[in-house]
């Protein structure tokens, strides 16, 4: 059960397109966490076991080039993490790291995907998140077609140009 | 089906033979007669924009035939694209779904049929049709692979012959059949103008002119119009570092 309680309970972007009683059953399964800056909430190439959603603290989003970071973005509460790996069972290509000191909410996967298989429905929430996941990315891609990626990840991550 | 740009028009859904290999278009038999009575086929000429970019979102097409270019333009005009769709791909997605402005312009580049689904529809159809919930999921997960590719690539090719021998081996995955006298040569179809891969690659149309010049010279292209033969194909993969 969740022990500390989200702003509202339709504070997340997953949340805010189901039904109330979705919700309240979903809140059955979840908990809720500390953990302290630097967690690996998404660690790239491992199914994470649970879908991850930030009440507050500032997490970073990166993706790995050659043994380079690439920021995709930084994300606040509300977001929600590890949905198209739980959705699809391939393994996540980024990385999701806490920035600072952050509170969330963790969801088991099989949890998850037994209520998706109750309540298709679902599935317009599931799309709504994957749906910011690639606006994000669209962003990055139009961003970095306009200047060199590697100015666009060199200055949030403090690397040389 | 009827003809037209010397290709078929698929107007029934259900007898459409490209279904079961699309991505998007494989429902359910309820579904798909749902779809076809939501739908608005129609057929465009090349050059023909579907949605623009910032503008609000009005609906989602289904490209069954052809293919487009998906652009954005930079604040100094500047056009650049983002990358090709192809058929069977849903277009306006993320637009629709997330009820947020298109996030890119998408011009035909070729004759091609679209199946246009108005946003309202589209998100009834989602909530009725489970499957075609799934399917929308499926499309945005590899969309976003896609997506991410494209920024790994970007980050990883500093040179534009390295860019360029990348697109050209991208495209050769779709040869044309038929096209090449020599078993070892990959004909493929470049409907693309020199500006527009200019625009592609992140570079001027100069510089592909350039670029493309010197592997003709060295014997690894020939380019006859739209048909261009990859002849060594080698020497291209050599260029591609990452």
């Amino acid at each position: 059960m969740n022990t500390i309680p989200l702003k509202s309970e339709a504070a997340n972007e997953l949340y805010a397109s189901l039904s109330p009683e979705l919700r309240t059953e979903l809140a059955n399964h979840e908990r809720s966490v500390a953990v302290p800056a630097g967690t690996n909430l998404i660690k790239r190439g491992v199914l994470p076991d649970q879908l991850v959603i930030v009440n507050s603290g500032k997490v970073e989003i990166t993706l790995d080039c050659a043994h380079e970071s690439i920021l995709l973005d930084c994300a606040m509460e509300g977001r929600v993490f590890g949905m198209r790996a739980v959705v699809s069972g391939e393994l996540p290509e980024e990385d999701v790291t806490c920035q600072e000191n952050c509170s969330v909410t963790l969801i088991p996967r099989d949890m998850f995907l037994k209520m998706v298989r109750q309540h298709p429905e679902m599935y317009f929430a599931i799309a709504k998140v994957l749906s910011h996941d690639l606006v994000m990315a669209q962003r990055l891609l139009k961003t970095s077609l306009r200047r060199p990626i590697r100015k666009t990840i060199a200055k949030p991550l403090g690397l040389p140009n | 089906m009827t003809m037209a740009y010397n290709f078929q028009i698929i107007e029934d859904c259900l007898k459409c033979t490209f279904r079961e290999h699309r991505l998007f278009c494989d429902l359910s038999r309820e579904a798909l007669l749902r779809l076809q009575s939501i739908k608005a086929t129609s057929v465009y000429p090349k050059g023909s924009l579907l949605c623009l970019e910032g503008q609000p979102p009005r609906g989602i097409f289904v490209l069954c035939t052809g293919r487009a270019k998906l652009s954005t333009t930079s604040s100094e005009g500047k056009s650049m694209i983002l990358r090709i769709a192809e058929p069977g791909e849903v277009l306006g997605l993320t637009a629709v779904v997330s009820g947020t402005p298109y996030e890119a312009t998408v011009e035909t580049l070729e004759p091609s049929q679209a199946n246009f689904i108005s946003q309202a529809e589209f998100l009834r159809f989602i909530q009725e049709h489970p499957d075609v919930g799934l399917r929308v999921a499926r499309q945005l997960t590899h969309n976003c692979k896609c997506a991410y590719g494209e920024i790994r690539s970007l980050g990883l090719s500093n040179s534009v012959p390295e860019k360029l021998a990348k697109l050209i081996l991208q495209w050769a995955q779709h040869p044309l059949e038929f096209a090449s006298k020599k078993p070892q040569e990959t004909a493929i179809r470049v409907t693309l103008t020199q500006e527009e891969i200019a625009q592609l690659t992140g570079t001027s149309r100069e510089t592909v002119s350039r670029v493309l010049g010197g592997f003709r010279k060295k014997g690894w292209l020939r380019v006859k119009g739209a048909t261009w033969t990859i002849v060594n194909k080698q020497a291209l993969e050599n260029l591609v570092t990452t």
